[in-house]
């Protein structure tokens, strides 16, 4: 490469004047080990600019897990599922009751039933009575 | 959009991203940090970015705009940057430690304002065209180059002077 093409590309350079290929062909001149003397001074820069290109970044880049969207549903319908137990387990479980409660529930039964057979005796009695009470009737209807 | 498919998308040009960020907040530790809240960002909003043209230069000024932001919060609760990492990162050391005058251009650039930094950055490191650094910086070619003229000034002003206090 002859040196006043370099020196033109040079002065082009710091003008903000050339172009991407002309920039190559300047950091290839200042690769070379033999420069002249009086561009010598421009090695670091064209050598600082090229190393700092190689300095790459060790840590790994960590992006937000996509399943994570999927695991937060089930969490929603596992929760519900298990009140959904709880709830009808808690409705339909028949109460326990103790030995002494089960026997006050058989005595209030028989109560019951003999209160019921006395009710439905007097009942019959009392139909009796309505007997007595066309009598009357009939009585008032002859003895007015 | 899948996650593979994202990764397949994005990935490719994390070191990219990476590196603008350092440029911008010149500690490596916040760099990463800053890639990865773009990339979380990206992924949240993955579903328009295949909408983009070019997803490459949308994740630039993405990683741009959010550098700027950390370092203008950062300004406003008078917190000074801390960074160690010219011994920590040994990829670029290793390779460039033959030459010192490498490391000082990596201090000129520190000095750079954060604009003219990060069109040389986009430039003379990444080496996008004109046209997309205006995309991405939502500026034009003429500005792009005035900026990069500038840059690239300073940078050359710097490296005289100490050029020539190392002869005298």
């Amino acid at each position: 490469m002859e040196l006043a093409k370099i020196e033109k590309l040079l002065d082009a350079y710091f003008e903000g004047n050339t172009s991407l290929a002309e920039e190559a062909t300047l950091r290839a001149y200042f690769a070379q080990d033999t420069v002249a003397p009086h561009l010598a001074m421009y090695q670091p820069m064209f050598a600082g600019l090229t190393a700092a290109k190689q300095e790459t970044s060790a840590k790994e880049v960590k992006l937000p897990q996509q399943k994570q969207l999927h695991k937060k549903w089930w969490y929603g319908i596992a929760a519900s599922v298990v009140v959904a137990i709880g709830v009808a387990g808690f409705v339909f479980s028949e109460p326990k009751l103790t030995q002494e409660e089960q026997e006050a529930l058989i005595a209030f039964q028989k109560t019951k039933e003999a209160m019921q057979l006395m009710s439905k005796n007097f009942n019959q009695g009392a139909e009796e009575l309505t007997h007595i009470s066309t009598f009357t009737l009939t009585k008032n209807k002859i003895l007015k | 959009m899948k996650q593979k498919e994202f990764i397949a998308t994005v990935l490719p040009f994390k070191d990219k991203l990476y590196r603008l960020a350092k440029r911008i907040l010149v500690s490596g530790d916040e760099a990463e940090d800053a890639v990865q809240e773009v990339y979380l960002k990206l992924w949240k909003g993955r579903n328009k970015i295949s909408n983009y043209k070019n997803p490459e230069a949308f994740a630039v000024t993405m990683t741009k705009n959010y550098c700027l932001d950390r370092l203008k919060s950062k300004q406003a609760s008078n917190l000074k940057i801390v960074h160690s990492n010219y011994k920590t990162s040994e990829n670029v050391e290793k390779k460039i430690e033959a030459n010192d005058g490498v490391q000082l251009v990596f201090k000129i650039m520190e000095t750079l304002p954060e604009q003219q930094r990060i069109i040389l950055q986009l430039r003379d490191v990444e080496q996008f065209e004109f046209s997309e650094i205006a995309k991405m910086l939502d500026s034009n070619e003429t500005a792009v180059r005035v900026n990069l003229s500038r840059a690239r000034k300073a940078v050359r002003e710097q490296l005289i002077k100490t050029h020539n206090y190392g002869i005298s």
